[in-house]
């Protein structure tokens, strides 16, 4: 029930203010709901465990295939449950009154509907509606970007992204309707996570059956979590988006194509990954190590941030394919980490370009001194982001390496992988130190104007950090919830 | 009740508001619409509750069939029809301008009054199983729509797109008289389960009977709008009044479905020609997803847009006809073919009905049907521009509405069907269609709220009637109660 | 094992046949008159022919005719009405025969009505 009324509260918030509720304190009210209830959850997880699911509803809308519009949480799904309910709170937060145009509604429905989705990707028990609540972001954030984006060609951008999750859904749908009915007969078709892992767990499909559906599974989520080669929608769309879309759909929504891959494709499908592991290593290499050095050369701090995030996800995808409990635990935590570390990043970067006129980090410098508390928060974000001990990301990467490295007697693919993957973290040191420098250190430069628009909104950001720190001392408070 | 005393209703409904129109001395119509609206409202309700919708099909004389699927479709055809009332009466204020000059209202009584007629012989399509009794009721829907389509005298364009659909429309009949004088030229029968039977009996040569089946689908797909057979569509859909697009699209695609499931089900189910079927099928299946759907991403007029899309969709629908095959039947998980087509039917009705609303009401004050005329609905009319959104997403297939779950039951059958046969291209071509779908629905998403509608800003304030409001909200709350509660609808399969 | 369908084979090239010989035949025959602009002209009995080629008629002629032609048919449809029903009497369907008469005259009926109400029958305005 506490689920239904979190996956249910932004949809009816949203609905409020499309009927003519204050718009920005509506909203900031379900988030902050929201992000209560998602604690008294994520407290009720951590004395159970996280091992089998709690909070379950279900509610049967077909009989044949079963079809249950139900919710529950287990580990795994609690964390990114507290990733999305604290990264909306923040979103909503830092959401100016009016958009820039001077219109209220949509500019905070749409948050409000991405984080339903998200949120109801994330704790649906049945295949059916993880794939169907993730979709509802889809129109929110072409509306918002081609309204209130960036840049002059955020109508091509918000085209971008929207074919690009379009055609990823499609060839997902694909996936999962080859997996389900390979799974399941007409008598007892379902679409049940929880019994259709059971069943695949039991009857095993075969290698080449396997293989052939882990191909549009990871394809359809890869394109989803801005996979390379397909990644090329993410860095644009973040560079141009609002504040609040870029911190939901980079820190939560992307997380979902994960939690897929996480959720239906390794554990039904494990032999489907063993027939394509090198390949994967191949793309993970190159979310890492490409998209990494194409961050070195961004010009602009919001693309630059934009491919970052990309890069990272290289990372997730080197904990999944560790195929062990450390690895995945890893990957779990990336998301979290990475989550709440990129909405940071997205939200200083929003709060400068309120004040700045540029973006371009050759122009700008020197901030330091005349917005210390920016300065000093983009320095955690960034230190969190490139991995320093002490900060969740740290313990994320650190557990991903583990896994990789676990029980192997010898160096294989996946260790190569780790290893050329390292080098990584140095790429990120290379781009997030720069960038702090141009951005806050040195001479300002010439021309620049600071445009000090409202106060900032301190709050969200110190709440992050917070979380951030608080995580990366006691990553056991997100690992506990997950199993060993 | 038995069933047909509905066909006879609606018959009686269309001679009385006729008889008001020539008798009547008001001058003033929408009394007659109202009358049609109340009438057809009522004959649904009989439908639901007084007709039996027993669980043994029943033939009357051999030419009238009632089975649950004769009354799923009868009801689509009255609801669709109810919903073109409603429009038509929407519209007459812009109708007025192409009309007689002499006398304003002159012909629109009759406007109200032929949908009626068509409704009837949609019904009746949905009851037949006899090749005769399908010629005779399509051709009642056929007749009708030529004279609907070309009702605005004045407009030079509904005269253009009357005398194509008058001429193709001829030809398609042409071809699906000469199919039927074929098919019983080869098997000796006129009804469907008799054709069965010689189909099965092994006495019948194969290629006369594929010809005679090929006809037959010209003149079908005619009616359903598959490509190649689609080149009337386009400029018949521009053309007519936005009603009678409305009608076209819906209901005289829904009929056609229920006559080609009716049709090919004996063909596909005999050894002799399913094989050869299946591959015409699959061949305008691809055809029809690839062409509907690119052309579509070029239009700029809505209605020729709507039209591609409508062509799109019958492709869609055809995707679960070849896994229709006895072979398959009983591997299929999930809803059957039968179900999945009359569920996406059913909301393929709601959706394309209250894109059609909102846009009679724009077009009707602004006179405009481009895209670009929606430029700023969203400000000047959140309610019509959020209906158009939910529309147009479920349209695209946007999940949690009725539009995504329909395609999702076709793609649950379609890709089954690939596994079972190995036909991975229709597959394909699905994913290409459903793709370019999200750029040219999207485009209608954009124009509403992203274009710049300062400098037109101030258009005429957009008023809607009481009763559209009702149905626009209804219509609304059943695309995305049925999207989420698809037994809404499969509850009656 | 198509010939069953040879007359409709036959049917079909003396249609074909047809129409192509009469063209042929024209073409061959006419080529040897030579034309010029008064050959070309239409003869009238010594007439100009000026003014429209086509005479106007009034549309009342149309809807005359084509309301000829609907109650024509009605008629034609009657004759194996007329022919079985004493079949049907001795069957004791006499009520079905008889109501589904009377449906398909009561349509005209009204439609007739329709008609005459309309003025489509009246020869002014």
């Amino acid at each position: 029930m506490i689920i239904d009324l979190i996956v249910f509260i932004p949809v009816i918030a949203a609905l409020a203010i499309g009927l003519g509720a204050e718009g920005r304190k509506t909203a900031l009210g379900a988030a902050g709901a929201n992000l209560i209830l998602g604690l008294i959850v994520i407290s009720e997880l951590m004395r159970k465990g996280g091992e089998e699911l709690i909070f379950e509803t279900s509610t049967v809308i077909l009989e044949n295939p079963k079809l249950t519009l139900g919710f529950a949480v287990d580990g795994m799904s609690g964390v990114l449950l507290l990733l999305t309910v604290i990264v909306t709170f923040c979103a909503v937060y830092v959401s100016p009154e009016k958009a820039p145009d001077g219109k209220v509604k949509l500019y905070h429905i749409a948050p409000l509907l991405i984080s339903a989705g998200a949120l109801g990707a994330f704790c649906s028990t049945d295949l059916f509606f993880l794939f169907a609540f993730h979709e509802l972001a889809l129109i929110p954030t072409f509306l918002m970007i081609g309204l209130y984006g960036h840049g002059r060609d955020k109508l091509a951008v918000a085209w971008k992204i929207t074919i690009y999750l379009g055609v990823g859904s499609l060839i997902l749908l694909g996936g999962l309707i080859a997996l389900y009915s390979n799974l399941t007969s007409a008598e007892s078709a379902t679409f049940n996570i929880a019994d259709l892992t059971a069943i695949a767990e039991t009857m095993q499909l075969d290698q080449e059956v396997q293989k052939w559906i882990f191909l549009p599974l990871f394809l359809g989520f890869g394109i989803l979590v801005s996979l390379f080669p397909f990644h090329s929608w993410a860095a644009p769309a973040y560079a141009s988006a609002p504040t609040s879309i870029a911190m939901l759909h980079a820190g939560v929504l992307k997380k979902f194509g994960l939690y897929g891959i996480l959720r239906v494709a390794m554990p039904m499908l494990p032999k489907g990954f063993e027939a394509w592991e090198g390949l994967i290593l191949v793309l993970l290499l190159g979310n890492i190590i490409y998209v990494g050095f194409v961050t070195i050369s961004q010009k602009y701090l919001d693309r630059m941030l934009g491919n970052s995030s990309v890069m990272h996800m290289g990372y997730a995808f080197l904990g999944i394919a560790c195929v062990n409990h450390i690895g995945w635990n890893g990957a779990v935590l990336m998301m979290f980490a990475h989550g709440i570390s990129i909405a940071l990043l997205f939200a200083l970067c929003g709060s400068l370009r309120e004040r700045l006129s540029t973006l371009e980090l050759s122009e700008i410098g020197g901030l330091a001194s005349k917005v210390p508390f920016l300065a000093v928060s983009f320095g955690f974000a960034a230190f969190a982001s490139i991995g320093l001990p002490g900060f969740a990301n740290f313990a994320s990467e650190i557990t991903i390496l583990f896994g990789a490295f676990n029980g192997a007697g010898e160096v294989g693919n996946l260790q190569k992988a780790a290893i050329l993957a390292l080098w990584g973290v140095v790429i990120s040191a290379v781009y997030m130190l720069r960038a702090y420098r141009n951005v806050f250190q040195g001479d300002s430069a010439q021309g620049l104007t600071l445009v000090r628009r409202d106060s900032l909104n301190k709050i969200p950001i110190i709440l992050m950090i917070v979380v951030l720190l608080l995580t990366g001392f006691f990553p056991n408070l997100i690992l506990s919830m997950l199993p060993s | 009740m038995p069933a047909y005393y509905l066909e006879i209703l609606i018959l009686l409904l269309g001679f009385t508001m006729l008889g008001i129109e020539a008798f009547s001395s008001n001058r003033s119509r929408s009394g007659i619409a109202v009358l049609g609206i109340s009438g057809l409202f009522v004959v649904l309700l009989f439908l639901i509750i007084a007709v039996p919708s027993s669980e043994v099909p029943y033939d009357y004389w051999g030419i009238y069939h009632v089975d649950k699927w004769a009354l799923f479709y009868k009801a689509i055809a009255i609801l669709t029809t109810l919903l073109v009332l409603v429009l038509a009466k929407d519209f007459s204020s812009a109708f007025k301008k192409y009309t007689s000059q002499s006398n304003e209202f002159s012909g629109i009584g009759e406007y109200y009054c032929l949908p009626i007629f068509v409704c009837a012989g949609l019904m009746w399509m949905a009851s037949a199983k006899d090749l005769i009794t399908i010629f005779v009721s399509l051709e009642l829907v056929t007749i009708g729509f030529y004279v609907l389509v070309s009702f605005m005298r004045r407009n030079v364009g509904s005269l253009e797109a009357g005398v194509k659909y008058l001429v193709l429309g001829a030809l398609s009949t042409g071809f699906l008289v000469y199919g039927i004088a074929w098919i019983f030229g080869v098997t000796g029968h006129f009804d469907l389960s008799g054709i069965a039977e010689a189909l099965n009996s092994g006495e019948i040569e194969k290629k006369p009977i594929i010809f005679a089946f090929a006809l037959l689908m010209v003149g079908l797909g005619f009616k359903v709008a598959a490509v190649p057979f689609h080149i009337w569509v386009p400029d018949v859909y521009q053309g007519t009044s936005m009603p009678i697009t409305a009608f076209l699209s819906v209901g005289s695609k829904a009929a056609g479905f229920i006559v080609l499931l009716r049709v090919i089900e004996p063909f596909l189910n005999s050894p002799l020609t399913s094989s050869s079927v299946i591959l015409i099928l699959s061949f305008l299946v691809c055809v029809t997803l690839f062409f509907g759907n690119l052309v579509a991403i070029k239009q700029t007029n809505i209605k020729r847009l709507l039209a591609y899309s409508s062509i799109a969709h019958a492709g869609f629908l055809m995707m679960a006809l070849p896994a229709m095959e006895s072979g398959f039947h009983s591997k299929l998980i999930g809803p059957s073919p039968m179900e999945s087509i009359s569920f996406y039917l059913a909301g393929y009705l709601l959706m394309t009905m209250l894109c059609f609303l909102v846009i009679t009401i724009v077009s009707s004050l602004t006179d405009g049907e481009n895209i670009d005329d929606l430029r700023g609905l969203g400000a000047r009319s959140p309610l019509l521009a959020f209906a158009m959104l939910v529309g147009v997403a479920s349209l695209a297939g946007i999940p949690l509405t009725v539009g995504f779950f329909g395609k999702f039951l076709l793609f649950n059958i379609a890709i089954q069907y690939a596994v079972f046969s190995g036909s991975w291209y229709i597959v394909a071509f699905a994913v290409l269609g459903a793709s370019a779908g999200f750029y040219y629905y999207f485009k209608i998403i954009r124009a509403m709220y992203c274009g710049g509608a300062e400098q037109d800003g101030d258009q005429l304030a957009l008023t809607i009637s009481t009763l559209s409001r009702v149905v626009i909200i209804v219509l609304l709350a059943g695309v995305i109660l049925c999207g989420v509660f698809p037994k809404l609808i499969l509850g009656f399969l | 094992m198509l010939d069953q369908y040879l007359p409709v084979l036959m049917q079909l090239s003396v249609a074909t046949g047809f129409a192509v010989s009469t063209l042929l035949i024209s073409v061959l025959l006419g080529k040897s008159a030579k034309s010029n602009a008064i050959k070309d002209s239409a003869y009238e009995c010594g007439m100009l022919p000026i003014g429209d080629d086509k005479p106007r008629f009034s549309v009342k002629f149309y809807v005359i005719a084509m309301l000829f032609v609907i109650f024509d048919i009605e008629v034609v449809f009657m004759y194996p009405w007329a022919v079985t029903f004493k079949n049907f009497l001795a069957n004791g369907q006499a009520a079905m025969v008889f109501w589904s008469m009377s449906g398909f005259v009561g349509i005209l009926l009204v439609a007739y009505l329709y008609a005459l109400k309309k003025g489509a029958l009246s020869w002014k305005s």
